[in-house]
């Protein structure tokens, strides 16, 4: 029964691309041959100590900038499949020695599958995804390699800067988990000058959010490309405020700022638009 | 009479764009509100006044100002006491060579930097690998095709001619015998003669030559700060248009440099990367230019970002003067080296007609060269944000006289 909603739902997942699970055997490297790679569309690696496979499947077909989702299916080296293992994922730029500071969302399916939600980029460039297995006590670590992560897309060509842009400096997130304000440090905002905003998050009921996280990304949705800088949370002040430093926009035009939130209350992204004349 | 008339005719025919607006020609000098907060933004008056670099603390220091003076102009500072900084940065023109490729002791891969406004530049270099201009006057004195001098070298030459002046602005001069210094010592990955010679130096030896090469680079770094853009023909338009003066306005520039000035922030789009007071948004572009004949690929910011990272002489190194939360501009750098693979900094436009050949290693002999390559650009190839619109020939020629309606001399400190 589980191998089958296991089946059920990487088949969903996949949407349609694979027509049959295919088994293609691992040959060569010597403990590479008890392993097994049941997934043509996914990428596979056996972990450094040798106890398990991880493929990954990328649910839109690419790791790119912003949110993503991801499943993992976890064998061990007896092609058996892994449950009840702690997984961890961490992106990873490896030439700068830094992560994101936001902690996405798995959730276990059964069947040596894993479901990764909320695996937040702030920029592009060289990424590595570092899967962390525990079972038993026993931890072991696969690192799958995203080399080019956001080029250039062209699909922002046709992104057309809407009639009406909504530049409230209070928002509520995306599935209504919070309310949000900022105040930048400058008003108005301007271009080529580093500044900081102050954020406030609260729950839906009003309470403020304390020991929250927020992952910053922002865009000029027109041309494709971010800012010049990499944001980040540096206080919490009391009150649910937080202060986020480094905005800087090096464009006048229209800017979409999202703050890719985590906290006890919950998981959730709110979006800001600016208009920026100078 | 009819003449005028039909000239102006195939004007209006010409260019859709002015017919949209045209009520006789002093409407080309009428500027909707919208358009007039863009010109402020452009305009010299614009620019903050300037504050003290954080990271050094002899900027501003007027007597760290006249040493960095005469040490920008110091060829004792090179290899064969022929180079300065003065050779690639000539004062008399405008601090920037018009050669395609720097050249010192030997020749670089690069284009001179123009200096102007430099001090408002959070990177310097094309590729952004130095973070203050400290830092950056360091760089070229141990290249090897720049100055080929070492650190060690540098503090000998102080010792022996500077010692008074030096010890004036920046206290008293470590103890060395400068007489047993290897003097071809420097930290230098790919030269290992040097290397070595470096490293086995005793550490205290190594900190005070450090401090030396230091307080160069930063009364150095203190006088580039002083070179400063003036009033160009165009600021003096904008002051004429937010000053409602449209007979003056008029007198300041002809009618093809203000054509060219509304394609430069309309149609053609320059001010996506052209803004602000410098003309430049100091960010890093990668504008698929040509590689120049016979250089290797050049990957231009995405090697400057780990550079910048691990430079010794960053705002973060214990030889900056800065708090580590005055270092934003190092701190919270973005990383991607995909989107800068092949980027290059966005160059100030202020008087860049009297700086040929142009991007960073001089592949364009003109400023209609240049003006046809971002036209001609292939829009496959294209990044959205470098959409120009489609400009016609004449088009081209309004944003060439445009363009050099932003000459005007420098100032800085003369002595
Ligand atoms: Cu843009």
């Amino acid at each position: 029964m589980k191998k089958t909603l296991y089946i059920l739902l990487v088949f969903l997942f996949l949407g349609g691309c694979v027509t049959t699970p295919e088994r293609q055997s691992v040959a060569k490297d010597e403990h590479k041959e008890k392993f097994t790679k049941h997934y043509k569309s996914s990428m596979f690696k056996v972990t450094e100590k040798g106890l398990y496979s991880v493929e990954l499947v990328l649910k839109s077909g690419e790791l790119k900038k912003g949110a993503n989702e991801v499943n993992l299916i976890i064998h061990d080296n007896k092609d058996r499949d892994v449950v009840d293992a702690e997984i961890t994922i961490q992106p990873w730029m490896p030439e700068m020695g830094h992560g994101i500071d936001i902690e996405p969302v798995i959730e276990e399916k059964g069947g040596g599958l894993y479901h990764v939600s909320n695996l937040v980029l702030t920029m592009g460039g060289h990424w590595e995804l570092r899967v962390g297995i525990t079972k038993a006590g026993v931890s072991d670590m696969a690192v799958f390699d995203f080399p080019r992560v956001g080029g250039m897309k062209m699909k922002h060509r046709h992104v057309k800067r809407p009639d009406k842009i909504d530049i409230s400096t209070v928002q509520v997130s995306e599935n209504r988990t919070y309310k949000v304000s900022y105040i930048p440090e400058i008003t108005p905002v301007r271009i080529n000058t580093i500044h900081s905003w102050t954020v406030k998050i609260t729950d839906s009921k009003g309470n403020p959010v304390t020991g929250a996280r927020i992952a910053v990304e922002a865009d000029m949705p027109e041309h494709g490309h971010g800012l010049p800088t990499a944001p980040e949370v540096v206080e919490e002040l009391p009150g649910g405020e937080y202060i986020i430093d480094g905005m800087k926009f090096q464009m006048p035009g229209w800017w979409v700022v999202k703050l890719h939130i985590s906290s006890p209350v919950g998981k959730d992204t709110v979006t800001f638009q600016l208009d920026i004349s100078r | 009479m009819k003449k005028v008339y039909i000239s102006i005719l195939c004007t209006l025919l010409m260019h859709v764009w002015v017919a949209s607006s045209w009520a006789g020609e002093s409407s080309l000098h009428k500027w909707s509100q919208k358009e007039i907060e863009i010109l402020k933004g452009l305009h010299m008056g614009s620019l903050p006044p300037l504050r003290k670099d954080p990271s050094n603390r002899y900027d501003q220091v007027p007597e760290a100002i006249a040493l960095g003076r005469k040490f920008f102009f110091e060829n004792r500072f090179s290899g064969n006491k022929k180079v300065s900084c003065a050779t690639c940065h000539p004062e008399n023109m405008n601090f920037a060579d018009n050669l395609p490729l720097a050249h010192g002791m030997g020749t670089t891969s690069r284009r001179t930097m123009p200096l102007q406004g430099v001090a408002y530049s959070p990177w310097l270099f094309w590729d952004g690998r130095k973070d203050s201009t400290w830092s950056q006057a360091l760089g070229p004195i141990e290249s090897p095709v720049e100055h080929g001098f070492t650190r060690t070298q540098i503090a000998v030459v102080v010792i022996r001619f500077y010692s008074d002046e030096y010890e004036k602005v920046f206290g008293p001069l470590p103890e060395i015998d400068i007489d047993k210094l290897p003097l071809q010592a420097k930290p230098s990955p790919d030269e290992p003669g040097p290397l070595k010679a470096w490293v086995t130096l005793p550490e205290e030896t190594r900190e005070a030559i450090n401090r030396i090469y230091v307080n160069v680079g930063k009364a150095i770094g203190a006088f580039v700060r002083t070179i400063m853009p003036t009033p160009s023909r165009f600021d003096r338009y904008v002051q004429a248009i937010i000053d409602g003066d449209v007979k003056q306005a008029e007198s300041i520039l002809n009618e093809n440099e203000v054509r060219g000035l509304r394609l430069f922030i309309g149609k053609a789009k320059c001010i996506n990367c052209h803004n602000g007071p410098m003309l430049t948004d100091y960010d890093f572009h990668a504008i698929g230019v040509p590689d120049a004949e016979g250089l290797p690929p050049d990957n231009g910011r995405a090697e400057g970002i780990p550079k910048v990272l691990n430079d010794e002489f960053n705002c973060l190194s214990p030889y900056s003067d800065a708090k580590p939360r005055q270092c934003r501009t190092l701190r919270f750098m973005s990383t991607d080296v995909v989107k800068y693979r092949r980027a290059f900094k966005t160059p100030t436009l202020r008087n860049v007609a009297e700086r040929p050949p142009y991007m960073h290693a001089g592949q364009f002999a003109t400023l209609h060269d240049v003006l046809h390559f971002y036209r001609d650009m292939p829009e496959e190839k294209r990044p959205p944000d470098l959409a120009h619109g489609n400009l016609t020939d004449d088009e081209l020629v309004y944003l060439e006289e445009f363009l050099k309606t932003l000459s005007a001399p420098l100032e800085y400190f003369k002595e």
